[in-house]
């Protein structure tokens, strides 16, 4: 015989139970408020960026007293003013910029072809030896990465062995420019790829057989339909690989060697080898600005793209 | 495919390159870390596996694997609810200033990742809580935390509102609703999200290096600190490791939802 019990399961009365809290914690009234709710928790995650950002524009506006090792109580723009006129920072800043211009157009230029294949071909297989060969270097990381081009290019590296074996002196293949560079391409063609493949998804493979059977060769089919239609994924993709490229501190730490610094080693040796809080506070500041007016400006001009969240709300 | 012999060889000549230059350090590494002599030289000296019998005995090393195995759960443990709400948030409800929210979570994208950890090593740093490892673990979900959002609104926009309306007409309550309608069709979108960002956390090299201090490095640091002074074969074998569980990750996203889902377009 069935008790009452055995009627209403214990999970049930769980789920009652917690459904009672959840009426009392936040009641029905208040639905309104519940998707705001919901966000609160990582708009307070991210606030801590803010705030790591304010305490950057604080510390940027404090000099360091050489004599104390203590930054000054009262504020000036002493740090802004050195940043722009000292050549030292001109030159890791043009370093950075022209790098990551260059980056971007070769990775574009090795992406593109690979996410196309990647989306076109009818071989599953192939798309998924594809997909994976993507992602075991992104998911590596960058100082693994680096180590293995260590091995590959240094001085007793593969490369310079096997130059040997058919009577080539050994070169120096690292802790040059572009070795940086090398580094970083390899470092930025799975994001490129990754953010270009949504965007070739999206053109329909009937508009390339059309254009085909009206007697286009594929140049121009790629020329004329092609590239046209993938521009916001072409925009996408260049501006997460200029920012990557120009904000990068592993890979011009270890295969440039100390010699070739990035913006960011430069930061950060402010910060660890000079002390100078204010001064690398101040840089960083500078690259948050210069960073986000590069997004703003592109965004402005092309839209947000594959960038935005929720925006298509079927 | 639509296209001619000469598209074909063009398009392999690319993908060729490309595949080499994305897989030669991993390739490398794995052979590396099988070498029999003291020094990594190619070819090898013969083949041996007692660099992994090393990387075993140190204590440094397997200690950094826990610290960044801590960071990495962490993250991820923070990041599940949290991302999973905003997704849903975003995805399903009209939400007022909807743009500037959603500009808004995409800081952590846009301000560079050295203005990020250097911002949070001050927040930290004034709290007096740096050199713990939870920080690590908090700062690496807060730069990574898009990627979580990305991967739930992908998967909660396409859940039909009418569902949730049905279960509310059999009489689910909101609790109810919200457990066995919601979460179960955002579930692809959170098991993605939720590796990216352990896999993410696991590799998180720059905002460790700036939050660590000797006592507390992960092993993307100790990596880092070894490989300027000497290069042995016993970092290539640790590197495996790594190797080892980018390949798990993918696996599982393979199996769980699929790798495809990075090609479609929202």
């Amino acid at each position: 015989m069935r008790t009452p019990r055995a009627a209403y399961p214990v999970t049930w009365r769980v789920m009652d139970m917690l459904e009672r809290l959840a009426a009392a914690v936040w009641p029905s009234s208040f639905q309104r408020g519940l998707p705001y709710l919901m966000l609160l928790p990582a708009i307070v995650l991210v606030g801590l960026l803010v705030l790591g950002l304010v305490q950057i524009g604080d510390t940027s506006l404090r000099v360091l007293d050489t004599s104390t090792f203590l930054m000054s109580e009262d504020y000036t723009l002493a740090n802004y003013q050195r940043v722009l006129t000292e050549n030292f920072f001109a030159t890791v800043a043009g370093r950075s910029l022209m790098g990551s211009l260059i980056v971007t157009a070769i990775t574009l230029l090795f992406a593109f072809p690979y996410a196309y294949l990647m989306v076109r071909t009818p071989s599953s297989a192939l798309r998924k030896f594809l997909l994976v060969a993507l992602f075991l270097p992104f998911f590596i990381g960058q100082v693994v990465r680096a180590y293995g081009w260590l091995i590959i290019l240094g001085n007793q590296g593969m490369v310079n062995e096997a130059l040997g074996l058919v009577g080539v002196p050994p070169m120096r293949l690292l802790y040059n420019y572009p070795a940086v560079l090398f580094g970083l391409v390899q470092y930025m063609l799975p994001f490129a790829v990754l953010m270009l493949a949504p965007a070739l998804t999206a053109i329909p493979n009937e508009l390339e057989a059309a254009a085909a059977s009206l007697g286009a060769g594929w140049v121009r089919t790629f020329r004329y339909v092609v590239l046209p239609l993938s521009r916001p994924g072409l925009v996408g993709a260049g501006l997460v690989v200029v920012t990557l490229s120009l904000t990068d501190f592993a890979i011009p730490a270890i295969l440039g060697g100390g010699t070739q610094d990035f913006i960011a080693n430069a930061i950060y040796d402010q910060f660890f080898r000079t002390s100078d809080q204010g001064l690398g506070a101040t840089l960083s500041l500078m690259l948050v600005a210069v960073g986000s007016i590069l997004v703003g400006v592109v965004f402005m001009l092309f839209g947000a793209g594959t960038l935005a969240m929720g925006e298509t709300r079927k | 495919m639509t296209g001619s012999r000469s598209k074909s060889v063009v398009l392999w000549t690319f993908v060729t390159a490309a595949l080499l230059m994305l897989s030669a350090p991993t390739v490398v590494v794995l052979g590396a870390s099988f070498t029999a002599g003291n020094i990594i030289t190619f070819p090898p000296d013969g083949l041996s596996l007692k660099w992994y019998g090393a990387i075993a005995q140190a204590s440094d090393l397997r200690q950094a694997f826990v610290r960044s195995l801590i960071v990495a759960t962490i993250c991820t443990v923070v990041a599940i609810p949290v991302g999973t709400l905003a997704g849903i948030a975003l995805a399903k409800y009209r939400v007022r200033f909807a743009r500037s929210i959603q500009i808004y979570l995409l800081l952590p994208f846009t301000i560079p990742l050295i203005g990020s950890g250097i911002g949070l090593m001050l927040v930290f740093g004034n709290a007096g809580v740096l050199g713990k490892l939870w920080p690590v673990g908090i700062a690496c979900c807060v730069i990574n935390l898009p990627f979580m959002i990305w991967a739930v609104t992908a998967s909660a926009s396409n859940l039909s509102p009418d569902l949730e309306l049905a279960a509310a007409n059999c009489g689910a309550p909101p609790l109810q609703r919200f457990l066995y309608i919601t979460l179960p069709a955002v579930l692809p979108g959170v098991i993605t999200g939720s590796l990216l960002m352990f896999i993410l956390a696991l590799n998180e090299f720059l905002v460790s290096l700036l939050l660590v201090d000797a006592r507390s490095v992960t092993l993307p640091v100790q990596i880092y600190n070894s490989i300027r002074s000497i290069i042995t074969p016993d970092l290539a074998a640790i590197s495996v490791v790594f190797i080892a569980c980018a390949a798990f990750v993918i696996a599982l996203l393979d199996r769980l939802v699929g790798l495809d889902i990075f090609l479609k377009s929202k």
